[in-house]
């Protein structure tokens, strides 16, 4: 089917000869990447040696295990202990993924499998509209309509609900929830369109087998779209995940930046990225605030670091328990490995690959 | 294909700089239709560029006297980044001189190592106690123990009989006080929070006073619009609004009794009588809050222009920029007083006028005055 | 050959039963109903935006700078589309190569090396970094130096955006280049294809549309960051197009705007926010027609 894709026109020339100005091309151009690759990590780690300089004076004042973990943020009595703002950042984050992930793989999902074709670009364009808006607008939106219209409901859920743990309670308005779901809108365009590319890959013949098969379209989403799609739907996850943790604006409109660890979600609470916004401008010239608020940035890193890594190794792992035979692996060299589950041919934008070879 | 992109791309070129050359000479003043931007007691035909950044609560002032003067050739580029972001830049060399609420700490002092800092303070503004009450119009009295015990949690319901005393014959409701406060690190938060622990132990060894506490009770918003807009939109709601945002906006706000006893409205006479008597130290660093004159309204602030007495060796001035930045503080001493009513800030007393104009006619570049 | 997904062996070469046949229609309606969901706050935040914004928009508002005045003419925001434009576009210049690249260099020879390891680590902790730290970082190393000859200026700003946007790029970049078939890559090879054109163009070219969204979101994102630039481009009402001077840019002016006593400023920072939606839309828009173009010619 795919190998008429192949035009072999040209296929007798280059497997001819190579000149040897192409020869050392290869390992020049690996070497430019690396040397890049490098470069960038140079620059990262600049950063964070910088920024951890910067926040030195507040772990040698109160040990890192003081800062992190200690429940006190008192700004005017010069105590920082972050613990307030950790498990902020934790609960706004998680609410956003529990609503805004679901929501962004059914619309990508949506719009790749069931959607008509014309209406397939409108779609498109309109959910990374969502991500247009600037994150300023969002908390401006969020605190002058969302919150106001939006208190019976949190009420109604306290109310109702209110025997599950940590739902409950009086609701002030801003909350951990507002937060949350903002930050959930803000994730969606991204993981939407990561997750919509991802699955726009899945190959057809995949689809078509299952379906081929008798499944019904969702048997077929579920046997052939997401375990295929499943790596590139967890690093979309991960890239709202990075959003949401590190918005500063949005949330700190929206969460009502009480350094305490509330109790409820519909409690008012803080993270680690709005205390940086909503102090820095005054702390600038306080030697152990700023620090304070930098370590708190770098809290937020580690954070970072540690649900990625999560994260990735999940999916390895789950991938691993489920590859069928047919991967292989060509060691040395170029370290080709096989990272998708099929060695097939897809039709591919590029028709005429040797012709691309012949220029070269 | 990569013609699509380059076209694109020189598409857009073209376009900002079409949309800059036919704009370019835009600069021309947009002045303003009050009139007072020419009256040249700025007198001079200096063109210079005055660099500062700080206080966002005095920003507005800033931004009018700079677009007031740019047909005078002086161009102000101001950064509302926060008092404190504005002396760290001063004390970096980022900025010329910085806006700054409260008067210059000796902690502050010891970071601005280029020579003797200078302050001068520049214009007065309030604190309102500002409240959603359905019925009960501006007014309502308050003195600095019931606020702060408002603010404590103590008192929640609006027909307490601490408030009921205050007021005789003003009708209350029963309902629950929601409480309102600033978020973000403020000087407005510094400055309500120290006038109520003047009149409350309670609140001094608690929350204490800094530009962010925690707050007992209440929501937290973000910015004077923030507090004002979940004012508005809760009723029963009481919280602390600045001055000027408070009058432009027509809120319902309270009459605050002062250190003399008497109930006070925030008006800008009675912020500008905060000013009046007040002690002056030889820095000028002045803090109008509790005011000891009798018609001054108590919870009153200062905002401050932060610079080094020597502006060329200290700030990084040239001799040209030294004038400019000379005729700038004339004009804010001068025509810029009036300018500050319109903008519902107060002006300073005359009292403390002249004792800044001396000030400012000392400064110098390199040694030598810097008005040339 | 292609491999069989894992289809249950009772459910090959079956009638459909009513249960399957009503999880299918159950799944089909949930699908639609969130999507549907997802685009509620779409709907409501740009008829907000365009109920408080729209009234701003005038040919003035367009065609002059903001004068700084409270009383009087205020002018409108050209500056801040100019700064804003010249910023974005130094940031995408700079982040969008070497991100792309980056993701290359970690997809086609980082799958088996500890470096790739520690740099996609790396990588991953940037996505997660508030936008203002990104701002004090340029603020400390180049602007307090004074690099460039000047303390703030519209580079600064740019670089600060470009470091904001490199993370998500190389993120998104690295997974849409993972998705690439290795068969493509093979069939190339086997065509005598040199490694360098293989990745360039079979592989980076078929994973174009998928890099140009990865790229729009991080442009659309840089373009309404305010925090990277309150410490790195000063404040400047005039129009610059000299990127070491300082610069004004739209979510500068919103943040300034916004919070004012002045009911013609808040409006005015509304009608710079719907600006803002109105010119990414329109690059979105514009990027996906050249992408789409080359992917297919």
């Amino acid at each position: 089917m795919e190998a008429s894709a192949i035009n072999t026109r040209g296929a007798a020339a280059p497997l001819g000869e190579r000149p040897s100005r192409a020869r050392l091309a290869d390992p020049a151009f690996k070497v430019f990447l690396t040397v890049l690759a490098a470069l960038v990590l140079v620059l990262i780690a600049f950063f964070f040696v910088f920024l951890a300089n910067k926040a030195q004076p507040a772990f040698s004042q109160f040990g890192v295990f003081g800062f992190v973990f200690d429940n006190d943020w008192n700004v005017s009595q010069g105590v920082y202990g972050a613990l307030p703002l950790v498990v902020g950042t934790l609960i706004s984050s998680a609410i956003a993924l529990v609503i805004g992930v679901p929501v962004a793989v059914a619309t990508a999902l949506f719009v790749t499998e069931l959607c008509p074709r014309r209406a397939r670009s409108t779609l498109t364009v309109l959910i990374e509209l969502l991500a247009a808006v600037p994150s300023v607008v969002y908390g401006l939106w969020g605190f002058l309509v969302v919150i106001p219209f939006l208190k019976p409901f949190q009420q109604w859920l306290a109310d109702t609900f209110g025997f599950l743990p940590f739902v409950g309670g009086p609701v002030a308005g801003p909350s951990y929830f507002i937060a949350g779901l903002i930050l959930a809108i803000m994730i969606v365009p991204i993981v939407s369109a990561i997750s919509r590319e991802v699955m726009s890959t899945v190959p057809p013949d995949h689809k078509e087998a299952a379906l081929a098969l008798g499944a019904t379209r969702w048997e077929m989403i579920r046997m052939a779209v997401l375990p295929y799609s499943r790596r590139g739907i967890t690093g979309a996850a991960m890239l709202g995940l990075g959003r949401a943790i590190g918005e500063t604006i949005a949330v700190t409109l929206v969460i009502g930046n009480a350094p305490q660890i509330g109790k409820q979600i519909f409690d008012q609470g803080y993270t680690l990225a709005a205390v940086i916004a909503n102090e820095f401008g005054e702390a600038a010239n306080n030697k152990i605030h700023t620090a304070a608020l930098i370590a708190a940035g770098l809290v937020l890193f580690v954070l970072t670091l540690i649900v990625n890594a999560l994260a990735r190794w999940v999916v390895t792992r789950a991938e691993r328990v489920d590859k069928p035979a047919g991967r292989f692996r060509r060691g040395g060299g170029g370290g080709l490995v096989a990272g998708s589950t099929t060695v097939g041919l897809t039709p591919a934008p590029v028709d005429d690959i040797a012709t691309v070879v012949s220029e070269s | 294909m990569h013609l699509n992109k380059w076209l694109a791309l020189g598409a857009a070129g073209v376009l900002s700089v079409g949309i800059a050359a036919c704009g370019s000479d835009s600069n021309s003043s947009g002045s303003t239709s009050n009139g007072s931007s020419t009256t040249g007691d700025a007198g001079s035909s200096v063109s210079a560029t005055l660099n500062g950044a700080g206080s966002t609560f005095a920003a507005p002032i800033y931004s009018q006297w700079g677009a007031d003067l740019k047909g005078q050739g002086l161009t102000v580029n101001y950064q509302p980044v926060g008092s404190g972001a504005g002396i760290a830049q001063l004390a970096q060399g980022t900025v010329q001189w910085a806006g700054s609420d409260p008067p210059l700490a000796p902690a502050d002092v010891a970071t601005l190592k280029k020579g003797t800092p200078a302050q001068f303070p520049v214009a007065l503004g309030a604190i309102t106690a500002s409240y959603n009450l359905d019925g009960v119009k501006s007014g309502l009295k308050f003195d600095g123990a019931t606020l702060a015990d408002i603010f404590l949690g103590k008192i929640t319901k609006w027909n307490d009989p601490a408030i009921a005393k205050l007021n005789p014959g003003v009708s209350l409701p029963s309902s629950n006080i929601t409480v309102v406060h600033r978020s973000d690190d403020s000087g407005t938060t510094k400055g309500f929070t120290q006038f109520l622990a003047n009149y409350s132990p309670a609140w001094k060894s608690g929350p204490g006073v800094d530009k962010t506490v925690k707050w007992p009770v209440g929501t937290g918003a973000k910015g004077n619009d923030g507090v004002a807009a979940a004012i508005k939109q809760t009723p029963g709601s009481i919280g602390y609004v600045e001055q000027a945002y408070a009058l432009q906006n027509n809120f319902t706000f309270a009459d605050v009794k002062n250190s003399s006893g008497k109930f006070v409205s925030p008006t800008l006479e009675s912020t500008t009588a905060a000013a009046d008597g007040v002690k002056v130290p030889d820095d000028l660093g002045i803090s109008v809050i509790d005011s000891p004159n009798a018609a001054a309204y108590p919870i009153s602030s200062q905002t401050f222009i932060d610079t080094y007495q020597d502006l060329c060796k200290g700030a990084g001035m040239d001799a040209n920029t030294a004038k400019g930045f000379v005729a700038f503080m004339d004009y804010a001493l001068g025509t810029g007083q009036d300018t500050l009513t319109k903008l519902s800030y107060a002006p300073l007393p005359d009292s403390i006028k002249s004792k800044v104009q001396t000030a400012v006619d000392a400064l110098q570049c390199n040694g030598a005055p810097a008005k040339g | 050959m292609s491999t069989v997904p894992n289809v249950p062996v009772q459910t090959r070469l079956q009638a459909i039963s009513a249960g399957r046949k009503r999880k299918d229609v159950a799944a089909r309606w949930t699908l639609g109903l969130l999507t549907g969901i997802a685009l509620v706050p779409l709907v409501l935040v740009i008829f907000y935006l365009l109920q408080k914004g729209l009234k701003a928009w005038s040919w003035d508002f367009f065609t002059t700078d903001p004068t700084g005045a409270f009383i009087g003419n205020q002018g409108g925001v050209k500056s801040a589309i100019v700064g804003t434009v010249e910023m974005v576009l130094l940031a995408s210049i700079v982040a969008v190569p070497i991100g792309v690249g980056v993701a290359v260099y970690l997809v086609e020879f980082g799958k088996d090396s500890k470096f790739a390891a520690v740099v996609r680590y790396f990588v991953d902790v940037m996505t997660g970094v508030p936008s203002i730290v990104f701002g004090l970082f340029i603020y400390t190393t180049l602007v307090v130096s004074g690099a460039g000859g000047s303390s703030f200026a519209g580079w600064k700003g740019g670089l600060a955006l470009a470091l904001l946007m490199l993370p998500v790029v190389t993120r998104s970049a690295e997974v849409v280049l993972q998705l690439v078939p290795q068969g493509l890559r093979e069939a190339a090879l086997a065509l005598g294809a040199p490694r360098w054109v293989v990745t360039l163009k079979v592989v980076v070219r078929t994973a174009i549309p998928g890099l140009i969204t990865g790229s729009l979101l991080a442009v659309a994102r840089a373009m309404g960051e305010t925090a990277p630039l309150l410490f790195t481009v000063g404040a400047l009402n005039a129009t610059s197009l000299n990127l070491n001077d300082q610069m004004n840019s739209l979510p500068l002016q919103i943040f300034r705007d916004v919070g004012q006593a002045n009911d013609q400023l808040v409006t005015r920072a509304w009608g710079s926010a719907l600006t803002l939606v109105v010119m990414i839309l329109i690059l979105t828009l514009v990027a996906r027609a050249v992408g789409r173009r080359s992917a297919n010619s």
